[in-house]
């Protein structure tokens, strides 16, 4: 193994939050979340000589998984629809002794398979943290058009949510 | 729920049992529209080696007269030139389109372009080469009593009069028809939702310049 692939496989190690949390908001079946995520690392891989190192490592990889998510498609439906238990349904069985938060976030994961991907890329990237100025850089719109749709996209979000309590 | 009070359990979220590969060696191959694509053409395009291949070795030993030698040397260097044109117009297709790094707007647009521009490429290509394939075919594999035929009906003075001229035109017609919706119904079976998938998502992002 050369040093550049080192130094790769080392900066994905440190940022494996990114690809795990994408993986997971753009894919509810299991499989289906561990092949995007091999997925994602092929492309960052592929993409790696493009990083100049201008930007911080995670911001690169923004770009890149998101853009690869949404361009990604699942294999053949392994079960069909019905058969299929939601991921997050799992979770929040799993976390039904666990405390509150981390039950209010396994419903929150639920709730955002019901957005489409750009909805998606957008609460995830609020969620991380990213400023409104660097989300509308990533996406290729106005920041103003992010905050109005961040907006609609939380209160989206709750009456989900709601839905789901009832 | 209050989506600002869950940021903190969601920066905790952490990856359990996560496995990250030790070496990019074991990196499999991709599922992503092109490259699924790009599998296809690539098998595609070996196919068309080899029975060119075997078409080649049939002219030689298959074909004993020269007026059929001809005619199917002139249609498969026209099928030839056909492919090289779209499989040079592919391979820069390829070269050109995994760019991942640009913003959403414009990598995702980029490749919604470049697929329905290929697809497009795809279905014309396929329109022109099928019907004088299945003529080539046709030539190298029913033998000497396909030449006959082919013989009898060139030969033939029954397509002078314009009854029998609008006949032959119908019948070529309505195989190109055949041929047509075969490739369309082809293409939205294998690409076709891949297309319109990432076509909306450059619609969800609006008209912004």
């Amino acid at each position: 193994m050369n040093n550049k692939e080192t130094h790769f496989l080392q900066l994905i190690r440190e940022n494996k939050g990114i690809l795990f949390k994408i993986s997971k908001i753009y894919q509810d079946d299991p499989e289906d979340r561990d092949d995007l995520l091999q997925e994602m690392i092929l492309q960052l891989w592929l993409a790696f000589d493009g990083y100049r190192g201008d930007s911080k490592f995670s911001t690169w990889m923004y770009r890149v998984a998101l853009n690869t998510a949404i361009a990604f498609f699942k294999k053949q439906k392994r079960r069909s629809d019905s058969e299929q238990i939601p991921y997050q349904f799992e979770r929040a069985e799993e976390l039904s002794s666990s405390d509150e938060k981390e039950e209010q976030l396994a419903l929150f994961y639920r709730a955002i398979q019901e957005l489409n991907k750009v909805e998606k890329a957008l609460i995830y990237l609020y969620m991380e943290d990213m400023p409104y100025g660097e989300i509308a850089s990533n996406l290729g719109i106005s920041e103003i058009n992010v905050r109005v749709r961040l907006n609609r996209i939380k209160t989206r979000l709750k009456e989900i949510v709601k839905k789901f309590e009832q | 729920m209050n989506i600002d009070d869950l940021k903190g359990a969601w920066g905790k979220d952490e990856p359990m049992g996560m496995k990250i590969p030790v070496s990019t060696a074991v990196l499999g191959k991709t599922s992503s529209a092109v490259a699924r694509i790009r599998k296809n053409m690539k098998t595609e395009f070996i196919a068309v080696l080899v029975s060119y291949t075997m078409f080649t070795a049939l002219m030689f030993y298959g074909i004993q007269s020269a007026l059929f030698f001809n005619v199917a040397s002139i249609f498969m260097f026209v099928i030839i030139v056909l492919n090289g044109f779209y499989y040079f117009r592919f391979y820069v297709f390829y070269k050109s389109i995994s760019q991942y790094d640009l913003n959403m707007r414009n990598s995702i647009g980029k490749i919604a372009y470049e697929l329905e521009l290929n697809a497009e490429i795809y279905k014309t290509y396929n329109f022109c080469v099928t019907p004088l394939a299945v003529i080539i075919s046709f030539v190298l594999l029913c033998g000497n009593k396909g030449l006959g035929f082919m013989h009898y009906v060139l030969a033939s003075k029954a397509f002078i009069s314009p009854w029998n001229l609008l006949i032959a035109f119908a019948v070529i017609l309505i195989s190109f028809i055949i041929t047509y919706i075969c490739i369309n119904h082809h293409i939205r079976t294998q690409y076709g939702k891949h297309i319109t998938e990432l076509k909306q998502v450059v619609d969800d992002l609006g008209d912004e310049g």
